[in-house]
């Protein structure tokens, strides 16, 4: 399902697969329509115009030109800021990062600029800028550009944080991001990018957006509620299929946005289910798992039947071996001794 | 000794000491209000002796320029023309300050004024977006990066004069140049014969000027404005002046040599050039006695307006986070 072969050449598509697009062209395909439809959006990052690494802004010099696909120096801060810069005087960039973990460079400029200037302005300026963040663990890229950092960001005031799972929700999500008035995360797994998905026939169609702020029930059960995000999200769900089998009813949410993050679907779920696992490959201190069940604790503690568990990096430098790699990001056998451990099968 | 300057040329000199004895005013009143703990939080950073660099800077901005200014920020506010009621109800933290009591950064982008600062040199390389999307609009408008020398030594610095060469984008690098990194002497931080001549390392004209001199500056600005609006790109202005307030205003500067301070005192820009319009009989003293009058009338207006405003409502500190 997933790519761990992310620096090889991709294999052909399998014919169930071919009619279905990547998530990495359904990134390419919401950007390239919402630059047709507004001439105020432009990208700027480090090889875009050529040679995206992952290939997410191909073609796209081609129709727009240089202009609108700026070819970025090796300068994290000053792009950033030039994105800021240029929201303020009325144009919608997008900015690539070639790994995600590079936005640790430019922070202050998102964090304290990008998020700030409105609030501080009293009002008077808005930041419409989108930031793409490759992430995600798998492929033995190593600790500064494995990570899954957004948990940083939604500790951050002023900041949406977008995190696409399917090709639907990467197209549909995309341009929400644009569209949208304030500054965007949107996290992309690097193992999703080639992933191909079933769509619907809204897929094609130029004014399909995903709003904010909605999770997705991706399966429905009755035992456990399991809130995954990215690639963990599918495994979570070949978990509750297999899980099935055994006489247990997984529910499974994708928030697919976590600034704002839909708690009200989460509650809703835990109040029916009675339990709570949250998976993602973020760092467990003070991460977004914990920031879920903490919000679920507080407004459901009543209708808990366990203590709800988290699983995620335990806290270490994703490591370059993968063996060890493998070792601390969550699993699908993981995922099931949490959930089968929550129904008191463990 | 009379002159030979036009009417225009005169009415222009006398606004240039207008504005800087404004900025002086609205400052000393601003300092005036921590001493006598009517504000509480950070203390005022005064631009006092600097005021020639803004104000000679923005003389030459039509509307339509941007400024990005630092965490001294207060003389190319007065010099943009914000209406000092509203700059010191901001400085005060009240409702009707520009930002809504929101921040020391006073903001007016009506006005071309983007007020930033609380992380040293990250006005910079928003300054530097500013002027991508004038480019890109098509406009011939600019803008202009004020920071100080301890920023010329940040890497967004070194990033932005970088990306302004490389995307020729109409964008003045305006240093001021006091002397001080709070209490690091420039020369100890800087071994470049001067901070200007890094323009060269990427390819920009830089210049440095005499930031005491209201017309020097206003001359330096106007010619990298011209070179942006048609095109020419980026230059890097070095304006040296010195700091005589301290960093902020619960500086001593006990760590400056002994009479430095006031040798600064006496190279003021302001006294500089009423002397110069007084020796060329434009600017008599009893013209110059009334300028003073009206600017003292003007700020001790704009003391009562800050005073009378509300603070904001305790709602307010959950809105404007989202656009």
């Amino acid at each position: 399902m997933f790519d761990d072969r992310l620096f090889r050449p991709g294999a052909a598509p399998s014919p169930e697969d071919r009619d279905r697009p990547s998530v990495r062209a359904a990134l390419n395909a919401a950007m390239r329509e919402e630059m047709r439809r507004d001439p105020l959006v432009f990208q700027m990052g480090e090889d875009i115009a050529l040679a995206s690494p992952f290939g997410v802004t191909s073609g796209l010099a081609a129709e727009f030109g240089r202009e609108r696909i700026r070819d970025a120096p090796c300068s994290e801060v000053a792009v950033l800021g030039a994105a800021v810069g240029a929201a303020i005087g009325g144009m919608r960039p997008i900015v690539e990062f070639q790994f995600g973990d590079f936005l640790s460079v430019a922070i202050d400029q998102l964090t304290h600029q990008a998020a700030m200037l409105r609030y501080l302005t009293g009002g008077q300026v808005k930041v419409p800028l989108v930031v793409r963040l490759p992430c995600g663990a798998g492929q033995g890229a190593g600790s500064q550009h494995s990570q899954s950092l957004y948990s940083w960001f939604v500790h951050a005031p002023g900041i949406k944080v977008v995190l696409p799972a399917t090709a639907m929700d990467a197209k549909g999500l995309m341009k929400t991001a644009i569209r949208d008035d304030n500054p965007v995360l949107v996290f992309e797994h690097k193992q999703l990018y080639r992933s191909r998905w079933p769509v619907t026939a809204e897929y094609a169609d130029p004014e399909f957006v995903i709003p904010f702020g909605r999770a997705a029930i991706r399966r429905t059960g009755h035992d456990v509620t399991v809130v995954a995000t990215l690639t963990l999200l599918h495994h979570t769900l070949a978990v509750a299929d297999a899980l099935a089998d055994e006489g247990i009813s997984v529910e499974v949410i994708d928030p697919r946005t976590l600034v704002p993050l839909d708690t009200a679907t989460i509650v809703d779920s835990v109040r029916r289910t009675g339990r709570l696992l949250v998976v993602d490959e973020a760092y467990l201190p003070c991460g977004i798992q914990g920031e879920v069940m903490a919000l679920v604790v507080e407004r459901a503690f009543d209708a808990l039947k366990a203590a709800p568990r988290r699983l995620g990096n335990p806290g270490v430098p994703v490591p370059f071996a993968p063996p060890l790699e493998a070792a601390v990001i969550p699993d699908a056998r993981r995922i099931a001794e949490a959930i089968r451990a929550l129904v008191g099968r463990a | 000794m009379t002159h030979s300057l036009t009417k225009a040329d005169v009415d222009e000199r006398v606004a240039l000491l207008r504005t800087m004895l404004l900025i002086r005013a609205v400052e000393n009143a601003w300092a005036d209000a921590y001493f006598a703990e009517e504000i509480t939080g950070i203390p005022p950073s005064l631009s006092t002796g600097q005021e020639a660099i803004a104000t000679g800077a923005c003389a030459a901005l039509a509307d339509g320029d941007f400024v990005f200014t630092t965490h001294r920020g207060q003389a190319p506010q007065i010099a943009r023309g914000l209406e000092p009621r509203r700059v010191l109800a901001e400085l005060y933290c009240r409702r009707d300050g520009y930002n809504k009591g929101k921040s020391y950064h006073v903001t007016d982008v009506s006005r071309g004024v983007i007020g930033m600062g609380g992380v040293v040199p990250a006005q910079i390389p928003v300054a530097g977006g500013m002027a991508v999307a004038q480019k890109m609009r098509g406009t011939d408008r600019v803008s202009v990066a004020f920071f100080g020398d301890g920023a010329s030594n940040e890497g967004a610095f070194h990033e932005t004069a970088n990306l302004a060469a490389m995307w020729t984008l109409p964008l003045i690098l305006l240093c001021e140049n006091n002397g001080y990194c709070i209490t690091q002497p420039v020369a100890d931080a800087v071994k470049a014969p001067s901070i200007a001549s890094r323009a060269a390392a990427y390819g920009l004209p830089g210049v440095c000027v005499d930031g005491n001199d209201v017309l020097a500056v206003r001359e330096a600005i106007t010619a990298a404005v011209a070179r942006a609006r048609t095109g020419g790109g980026a230059t890097l202005v070095e304006a040296r002046s010195e700091r005589v307030a301290g960093h902020l205003c619960h500086d001593r500067q006990g760590y400056r040599p002994a009479g430095e301070i006031d040798a600064a005192r006496g190279r003021c820009p302001i006294e500089r050039l009423r002397g110069a319009l007084a020796a060329a009989q434009i600017l008599e003293a009893d013209a110059y006695a009334r300028l003073e009058a009206e600017v003292a009338a003007e700020v001790a207006d704009a003391v009562a307006f800050a005073r009378a405003s509300p603070f904001p409502a305790t709602h307010e500190a959950c809105e404007d986070l989202w656009a």
